[in-house]
C-alpha cells in the first residue's frame, strides 16, 4: 500500500503546532511553538494575544514541520486541522491557513475534532494498540469516557458536568497563587504532601460515567478561607495532594466502573492532565487489579501538539472523510458530533 | 502582472483579481462575521470570473489593517498560506489607504474610517493630486468630535464604517454604496504599484497592523506602572 503522509495543524489554544505524520503512527516531525511564558503574567491564556502569537507564528511553524520531516508541502497527501474546541480566535488561524493550504494546491482537506485528537495520540506510544478499547479523556474544559468502537466510531459514555477536572486544576492553583498552567504547579507541590491529610468530597452522580467536580473545587477553596480566617498555617502541599487525590480517585472509580462494565481490556488516557504522574500510576495499578491495561501518552504528546491531529486526520482520511471548504472553527465542538 | 487581493477588515468580504490595473473578477460579499466560510468560496469565484487557474497567480495582495481583528487574521492567514502554498510573493497593504483608492477623483479631500469600537474611528485623510494617492494625516485612532476637527470645514468624501455617523455637518459627504465599503481591486492596484520584489519575498511573521493592544495588556500596563 502506498505510504500516506499528513500534515497536521493545531492551533485552538495557546500552542502553534504542525507535524508530518507518516501511515498514521510514524511521526516525521512534531513542531510546537508555546506562548505559556507569555500568558503567564495574565494568570492565564488571553484570546486576543494568543490569536496574534498565533498569526505570527502560523507560517514559521508549517513550514518547520516540512523541512524537518524532509518534504514538501506538494509530497503531502492531505492537510488536517482542529476546528474545535477551543478558542475561537486562535482557532480561525490555523484553519485558515490549513484551508488555504490544501485548497492552493488541491490537497483532501480534513477538519478534525481537538479531543478525539487527545485520544489518538495514544496510536503514537502504542503500536499495537487498535481499537476497540476505553478513552478517559481529561483535557482542558472536557472530562469524559468514550469507547472507542473503531477507527471512527465512538460511544460517548458520560461527561462532565460543571467543572472539569483540568478546570478544577487551574482554579486551585490560581486561588493558591501558584503560576499558570496551574496542573503542573499542583503536581509538583502535592509530591511532598500527604493526600489523605484532609478529606474532600467528590460528587456522586446518578449516571455512573458522569464526573463533576465544582463540589471538590468550592471545598478546596472553602477550606482554604476557613484556615486563613482562624489564622491557623496551611500545609500547602497536603491540600494540593489531597485535592489531587481527590480527583484521581474519581476518575479512576468512574474508569474501573466503565472498564467491568464494557468488557474492555484496554483503556487509554487523553489531554492534558493525562501527564499527571499520580493519575497514570494509580490508574496503571487500579486497571492491574482488574486484568486490564492502560496507555498514555509520552509526555510531548499528552500537551496541545498536531501530531495527534495528523494521526486522527490520517485515519479519517483513510475512511474517506473529506470535510468542505466552508468549514468554520467550532469553539463548544463536543465528543461524538 | 496577475494579482489577487483579499480584504476582510470589515464585514465585507472582498476578492478580487486584476491584470496590470484591469478587473478580471471581482467578488463582493456582505459576510458579517462568517469571513472564514466564504473566503476560499470567494477567492474560487474571482478566480472562475477571470478565467485563471491558482497557478497563474503572479502575487498576493491582502489588507493588513486597521480593522477588525478577526478578521485581518483570516485573511492574512489564508494569503500568507496560499503564497506559501503557490510560491508566490505577499504584499500588505494599507486597509484605509485601500478604501480612499475607491475613489479616484482626482484633487478630492478623502477621509476613510473604520470603527475603532466604543465610539472611536480609525482615520486618516488622503488626495489624488497629480495622479497619485498622497496621504495628508495619518491613520489615528479619533472620537467623533476629533474626527470632524480633523477634516476643518473643508468639502470632503467619508469611506469605510460610517453607518453610525448621524447628522453630519454639510460639507461631509458619505460616499455611495458602491465605492464605500472596502473593494479588493483597490488592494491589486496598491499591491501592483508597491510591490517590491526583495521585501515582498518574506511572508512569515508579519502581523497586522492592529494599533491598539489587547485590552488585556492595556488593563495590565494600567495596573503595573
Amino acid at each position: 500500500m502506498k505510504d500516506v503522509f499528513v500534515l497536521g495543524i493545531e492551533s485552538s489554544c495557546d500552542e502553534t503546532a504542525a507535524a508530518v505524520v507518516k501511515n498514521g503512527r510514524q511521526v516525521l516531525s512534531n513542531v510546537i511553538s508555546s506562548q505559556i511564558v507569555i500568558h503567564r503574567k495574565f494568570g492565564g491564556v488571553v484570546p486576543e494575544i494568543a490569536s496574534r502569537k498565533h498569526i505570527e507564528n502560523i507560517m514559521p511553524v508549517i513550514d518547520e514541520a516540512l523541512s524537518q520531516a524532509g518534504m514538501k508541502l506538494e509530497d503531502i497527501d492531505a492537510v488536517a486541522v482542529t476546528y474545535g474546541p477551543g478558542l475561537v480566535g486562535a482557532l480561525l488561524v490555523g484553519l485558515c491557513a490549513a484551508k488555504s493550504l490544501a485548497w492552493a494546491l488541491d490537497k483532501p482537506f480534513i477538519g478534525v475534532n481537538h479531543l478525539e485528537g487527545h485520544v489518538f495520540a495514544n496510536f503514537l506510544n502504542d503500536r499495537e494498540l487498535e481499537p476497540p478499547f476505553m478513552a478517559l479523556v481529561v483535557s482542558g474544559g472536557h472530562t469524559a469516557l468514550l469507547k472507542v468502537k473503531d477507527y471512527n466510531e465512538f460511544e460517548l459514555l458520560g461527561q462532565s458536568r460543571g467543572d472539569a477536572a483540568a478546570e478544577a486544576f487551574d482554579k486551585i492553583a490560581r486561588v493558591m497563587g501558584l503560576p499558570f498552567p496551574g496542573g503542573p504547579e499542583i503536581e509538583k507541590l502535592a509530591f511532598w504532601g500527604n493526600p489523605l491529610a484532609i478529606k474532600f468530597p467528590t460528587a456522586r452522580l446518578d449516571n455512573p460515567y458522569e464526573f463533576s467536580f465544582s463540589g471538590l473545587k468550592s471545598a478546596v477553596i472553602n477550606y482554604l478561607h476557613n484556615e486563613e480566617q482562624a489564622k491557623r498555617p496551611v500545609n500547602r502541599s497536603d491540600v494540593a495532594a489531597s485535592f489531587q487525590h481527590a480527583v484521581v480517585e474519581a476518575l479512576c472509580q468512574r474508569a474501573v466502573y466503565a472498564m467491568r462494565h464494557s468488557g474492555l481490556r484496554k483503556i487509554v488516557l487523553a489531554g492534558g492532565v493525562s501527564a499527571n504522574r499520580t493519575l497514570q500510576d494509580t490508574l496503571a495499578a487500579e486497571m492491574a487489579k482488574i486484568g486490564c491495561g492502560l496507555v498514555h501518552p509520552t509526555p510531548s504528546l499528552c500537551t496541545d501538539n498536531a501530531v495527534m491531529i495528523a494521526c486522527r486526520g490520517y485515519f479519517m482520511y483513510r475512511a474517506g472523510v473529506r470535510s468542505p471548504l466552508d468549514l468554520n472553527a467550532q469553539p463548544s465542538l463536543k465528543l461524538c458530533m | 502582472m496577475n494579482i489577487l487581493g483579499i480584504d476582510t477588515a470589515t464585514r465585507v468580504c472582498s476578492v478580487a483579481v486584476t491584470r496590470d490595473g484591469a478587473v478580471l473578477g471581482e467578488v463582493n460579499i456582505d459576510a458579517g462575521t462568517t469571513h472564514s466560510q466564504k473566503l476560499l468560496l470567494a477567492m474560487e469565484q474571482a478566480l472562475r470570473q477571470a478565467g485563471l487557474g491558482k497557478e497563474e497567480i503572479d502575487l498576493v495582495g491582502v489588507s493588513m489593517g486597521p480593522g477588525s481583528f478577526t478578521g485581518l487574521r483570516i485573511g492574512l492567514a489564508t494569503a500568507e498560506a496560499f503564497a506559501y502554498a503557490r510560491k508566490q510573493p505577499l504584499h500588505g497593504v494599507d486597509t484605509l489607504m485601500a478604501l480612499a483608492c475607491n475613489c479616484r477623483e482626482e484633487g478630492r479631500l478623502l477621509s476613510p474610517i473604520i470603527d475603532a469600537q466604543k465610539g472611536n474611528y480609525y482615520q486618516a485623510l488622503y488626495r489624488w493630486q497629480a495622479g497619485e494617492l498622497c496621504c495628508l494625516a495619518p491613520t489615528e485612532i479619533v472620537n467623533v468630535e476629533k474626527l470632524l476637527e480633523r477634516i476643518q470645514g473643508r468639502e470632503c468624501l467619508l469611506l469605510g464604517e460610517c453607518g453610525k455617523l448621524k447628522d453630519l455637518p454639510g460639507n461631509i459627504e458619505v460616499a455611495e454604496d458602491e465605492i464605500r465599503m472596502p473593494l479588493a481591486r483597490s488592494i491589486c492596484y496598491l499591491s501592483q504599484r508597491d510591490y517590491n520584489r526583495e521585501q515582498d519575498q518574506r511572508i512569515f511573521g508579519l502581523e497586522p497592523y492592529y494599533i491598539r493592544r489587547s485590552e488585556a495588556e492595556e488593563l495590565w500596563e494600567r495596573l503595573h506602572p
